[in-house]
């Protein structure tokens, strides 16, 4: 395969990457930063691929892994910041946000990055339950699962939104 | 009839990925079960209002920094970058231990006093004992002669015999840099000067010098393109004699 077919494959998924990324991060640039990073790997590993027809999957699968290790460095990265009696460097939702959620994107980052990852592929990427199951590498039956898990958390995740502030109120 | 669907028919009717007879007996089952048909309605809500707050999100903004086929000349870049950086590292730790290696050569070398063996030498030889030389000298003319046998323009020994000092025998040595000779002198008292001559070190021909071994001073210098030194007794008097010896030597 030469290197122009190869980058028009991986142009023609840029665009449900990016997507992805921006759903799974919700900052632009970050989500870009991502992507760059996922495309790297996906040229530098393209020999690799186990299944040359199923490029999708491989490369959210790339995507995801790339974000999670972010996230566990980041992760790391502010405990030594805490350890240290740094400030600034928040991983959880503040109270103001959760009080200013209100569409379903900011619904959706409240959830695990699995949760997160299950409902943008399905419902806006349209993945097949068998491609969430090999980017997952969980058997079917699991992803159904947890998908529904996933939809439970979304729902009570939105209907958070009006509780927070009457609660807050009556305090 | 009213078969509970499974969670996979479940998920699937949300996402609408059934086919049309499994599509409608989950309806059939849902409007039996008014909960569980809200849940799921709502869920559908959940993943259009997603779709929708995703819709158009990847293209607000093209970014040609994404774009496969510059990622690739990037990668190649770093590579070669990386290639040269590590050749860079190579390079100044082959030059760090090369140059370290010849420091501490230069250092051992500056650090030890030069015509160590011109006192060795003395030492061992100086006590005038016989059959110690390769050739003993009657005549002073002899001696120059011998020398001129054995090496090509080498300063000859001085003559001492106006100072009270006549040359008793020379002696070839073997040195790292080739071949030296020393040609002891006594006095009547017994008193011994010796002069060195040898071929000049790796680090070329010595400046003028003196050191200091115990009782024993050598003065040296180089002369004709040989290195020399005279070494006796550290004594003021002997100290006139050496240097008029130098200065004869020129």
């Amino acid at each position: 395969m030469t290197q122009h077919v190869i980058d028009d494959e991986l142009r023609e998924h840029l665009p449900r990457l990016r997507r992805f990324a921006y759903g799974l991060t919700r900052d632009r640039e970050g989500a870009d930063d991502l992507v760059q990073s996922t495309l790297e790997r996906a040229l530098s590993r393209w020999g690799t691929r186990r299944d040359a027809a199923a490029l999708k999957p491989w490369l959210f699968s790339i995507l995801y892994r790339n974000f999670l290790n972010d996230r566990r460095r980041s992760r790391r990265y502010a405990f030594v910041l805490e350890r240290f009696h740094a400030t600034g460097f928040e991983d959880h939702p503040s109270a103001e946000r959760e009080v200013a959620a209100q569409t379903a994107l900011e619904a959706l980052e409240r959830l695990p990055a699995e949760q997160r990852s299950l409902l943008l592929w399905v419902s806006v990427e349209g993945l097949s339950y068998q491609e969430v199951a090999q980017i997952l590498d969980i058997p079917l039956g699991t992803v159904m699962s947890r998908l529904s898990r996933a939809r439970q958390a979304l729902r009570r995740s939105l209907e958070g939104e009006i509780r927070t502030p009457t609660l807050r109120v009556l305090k | 009839m009213s078969m509970t669907p499974s969670e996979y028919e479940i998920q699937a009717y949300v996402d609408g990925r059934l086919d049309e007879t499994r599509q409608q007996a989950v309806e059939f089952y849902l409007a039996q079960h008014p909960e569980r048909a809200a849940e799921v309605r709502a869920w559908q809500r959940d993943a259009q209002q997603l779709r929708a707050e995703l819709s158009g999100e990847p293209n607000l903004v093209i970014n040609s920094a994404l774009d496969p086929a510059r990622i690739r000349a990037r990668r190649q870049g770093q590579a070669r970058t990386r290639w040269a950086a590590a050749a860079m590292v190579l390079l100044s730790v082959s030059t760090g231990v090369f140059a370290g290696w010849q420091a501490r050569g230069w250092r051992s070398a500056a650090l030890q006093p030069p015509m160590a063996d011109a006192i060795q030498a003395y030492r061992m030889f100086s006590h005038n004992k016989a059959g110690q030389f390769d050739f003993v000298s009657q005549h002073y003319g002899d001696l120059q002669a011998w020398m001129d046998a054995h090496f090509v323009a080498a300063p000859n020994p001085p003559d001492l015999a106006s100072m009270g000092f006549h040359a008793v025998g020379v002696r070839l040595i073997a040195t790292a840099d080739g071949p030296a000779a020393m040609v002891l002198y006594v006095n009547a008292r017994g008193e011994a000067i010796t002069f060195y001559v040898r071929p000049p070190s790796f680090r070329g021909t010595l400046p003028l010098g003196r050191r200091r071994d115990g009782d024993l001073v050598t003065e040296y210098g180089s002369v004709h393109g040989y290195d020399y030194a005279f070494v006796s007794r550290s004594d003021p008097r002997m100290l006139r004699l050496v240097h008029r010896a130098m200065r004869s030597l020129t």
